[in-house]
């Protein structure tokens, strides 16, 4: 039984005990066995499945590095990854540049309610189904969809738009720019506002505040919301399956194909590793770019 | 116990643990249970999806107080994975496409089946001794539906005139307008057959080099590759406005809504889609199994086989031909299963249709491969 004043030390112990230099240590154990069970252990299950192989369609544990030699060698992989990394690279361009006007309007246009109306209007989407608003723009972008619809009415021919680079950017813009939005819309938020206005009064035209102040101060958001963009868009499948038709397949495409063929689980692990590696190295990369504002320049 | 008994009996639970983990990885994206298998009034049903439709199986489960619970696979390929990762005795009767019946043999999953105690006798001749259901004599699947694959094609769009031969597929009106099924067997095979190879899938070396060349040329002109899912819709919004590979089974149902597609089998010919039902080796249901099968290619299974809502088929049996005439005259026009007049068997008798196979002088691996290689050129 506790009486009132040995519930008090008792909160102050666990409260000291926290503040060990172990406490932080012991809160941290359930997500490190989050990472390790969820993350590193299959990751690493992906990394073995490439050395085993597959004989009448049953994965069988072995060690043969002919998985590796045979994505490698193909002109499959070779074509999908350079089509995946392009057509990422244009999403993570078109996102950054659609995203910076909208959300510099949203974070420092408009009313403090407009802001909120706008960014939940963002984050709606985000919580939708994905595959459904793919769904919806092959009704949009159809043959016999609604702009055909209305342009053949117009009197004009039927427009190839859904099935080419076109289309495929607007699935990934789907999926990417509310994201890339939102991102720089925080970015932008945290400005301090005096700057922009001292810059302002210094003779500064707009575009030079945007380019010397608002830029380099939002470089860290700008930089995640482009790497954002990139990952999603590298590893979507829904897009350039519903939106081109595979035509041409990206990686993520190989790695369905991979499996769907002869039930070779180790080369599409093999494409699957590939990727994560390549993300990485991307990542890695991305945190290599400055993300403090340039001193220099502010100094001269 | 020795050293080395030790170290293969670590050895063995790993890879025990591992395969076991690897198996239990991919059943565990599936609602079916392997721990419900051994239930005695359920009937483990391998298939192609929508085949436990109530309509199709109701009548049987009510007669035989049983429960069909299905496990569905899309693709021979992803059959044999679920068979192979699935503890023995997880299925009682397997639902396979005739051209892996070999396979299924070879890796011996199969009942031997007593040819009395099914009515081959009612069957179209032509197919009473199925030639993918026998080895050394012996039967070991019962045709249940089959269908043909031919040039599918936009009747808005292209004459009947126009898509007689495949080398429709290459003139400049169906240039971005050629959809692809996302499979190798049927593109490839009616591509083989534009090409002369009759039959397509038992071909040299230089022949499947040409059938390369000639597929790759293909490219300028395709559309998309599509799942079965988006093959309905690609059709139906005009993306797709001819489709080599694929029949009837899609076509048919689009056109009775109003969507103007119709399937034509060219001249150089069109390959013949199986399905065939087996018992699985090692079920403690045989007798429940037979019987499933039974009522399948029964007059009553059969008609219910033709005319499904989603999925129209051919059937083999005659006895069910007859009941369909004299029940439902009207599918069977439709169905082109009268037994007066023309009907879908002309195509067999006239020699223009080709088994669906898999490769035969080549290994399945190079198919796939090229198949691969075509979508990403």
């Amino acid at each position: 039984m506790c009486d009132g004043e040995e519930r008090p030390n008792a909160s102050r112990r666990l409260a000291n005990r926290l503040s060990a230099p172990s406490g932080p240590a012991i809160l941290g154990v359930p997500v490190l066995l989050w990472q390790v069970v969820f993350f590193a252990a299959p990751l690493i299950f992906l990394v073995v499945i490439t050395f085993w192989q597959v004989k009448s369609f049953r994965l069988e544990p072995a060690f043969v590095t002919d998985n590796w030699t045979r994505v490698f060698s193909s002109t499959s992989f070779e074509r999908a990854l350079w089509n995946t990394l392009q057509l990422s690279l244009i999403t993570t361009v078109l996102a950054v540049v659609l995203a910076f006007p909208a959300a510099y309007t949203i974070a420092l246009r408009l009313s403090p309610r407009m802001r909120d109306l706008a960014i939940a209007a963002l984050v709606v989407p985000i919580f939708s189904s994905y595959l459904l608003r793919i769904y919806a723009w092959q009704l949009v972008l159809s043959p016999e969809g609604l702009v055909n619809s209305l342009w053949t009415w117009a009197g004009g021919q039927v427009l190839p738009l859904l099935g080419g680079g076109l289309s495929l950017q607007i699935g990934l813009l789907t999926l990417t720019l509310p994201l890339a939005v939102i991102v720089l819309v925080l970015a932008l938020s945290s400005v301090e506002k005096s700057q922009l206005e001292a810059a302002e009064n210094l003779g500064c035209t707009r575009f030079q505040v945007i380019c010397h102040v608002l830029l380099p101060s939002i470089r860290p958001g700008l930089v995640l919301a482009a790497t954002t963009a990139f990952l999603l868009a590298f590893g979507d499948y829904v897009s350039p399956v519903f939106m081109t038709g595979s035509n041409p397949p990206t990686l993520s495409i190989l790695v369905v194909d991979t499996v769907k063929s002869g039930s070779q689980w180790p080369r599409a692990s093999v494409i699957g590793v590939s990727m994560l590696l390549l993300l990485t190295t991307i990542f890695l990369l991305a945190r290599l770019v400055p993300t403090g504002p340039s001193r220099k320049r502010w100094r001269s | 116990m020795s050293v080395t008994a030790t170290r293969q009996l670590v050895d063995v639970s790993r890879r025990t643990f591992l395969t076991t983990s690897a198996s239990a990885t991919v059943l565990a994206t599936s609602p079916w249970s392997p721990a419900e298998a051994q239930d005695s009034n359920v009937l483990n049903y391998l298939s192609w999806p929508g085949n436990a439709d109530p309509y199709l199986v109701g009548e049987f489960e009510k007669a035989n107080n049983c429960k069909i619970r299905i496990k569905e696979y899309v693709g021979g390929d992803q059959m044999l994975a679920v068979l192979n990762q699935s503890p023995p005795g997880s299925f009682d009767v397997i639902l396979a496409d005739a051209e892996y019946m070999h396979l299924l043999k070879a890796m011996d999953a199969l009942e031997v089946l007593d040819p009395a105690d099914y009515p081959l006798k009612d069957f179209w001749p032509e197919f009473q001794k199925f030639p993918l259901h026998w080895f050394d004599d012996k039967l070991y699947g019962v045709m249940t539906d089959f269908g043909y694959l031919g040039l599918s094609y936009n009747t808005k769009e292209f004459t009947p005139a126009e898509v007689k031969s495949y080398v429709a597929l290459w003139t400049p009106k169906a240039k971005g307008k050629v959809g692809f099924f996302d499979w190798y067997l049927p593109g490839m095979g009616c591509v083989s057959l534009s090409d002369g190879n009759r039959p397509p899938f038992d071909i040299d070396n230089a022949k499947f080099a040409n059938l390369k060349k000639k597929l790759f040329s293909l490219k300028p002109q395709a559309s998309g590759f599509y799942t079965i899912a988006d093959i309905f819709s690609s059709l139906k919004n005009g993306r797709a406005q001819l489709i080599p590979g694929i029949g009837e089974w899609i076509t048919l149902g689009l056109r009775m809504d109003g969507v103007p597609v119709d399937t034509i089998i060219p001249e150089e010919g069109g390959l013949q889609w199986t399905e065939s039902m087996s018992i699985a080796k090692g079920t403690k249901k045989r007798d429940l199994a037979r019987k499933f099968i039974q009522y399948t290619v029964s007059p009553d299974g059969q008609v219910r086989q033709a005319t499904k809502v989603d999925n129209k088929k051919s059937i083999p049996s005659m006895a069910g031909w007859k009941l369909l005439n004299e029940t439902m005259p009207k599918e069977a026009e439709i169905l082109r299963m009268t037994l007066t007049g023309p009907n879908v068997m002309d195509e067999y008798k006239a020699k223009r249709i080709e088994y669906r196979r898999l490769p035969l002088k080549q290994p399945i691996e190079t198919w796939n491969e090229t198949w691969s290689e075509f979508k990403s050129l």
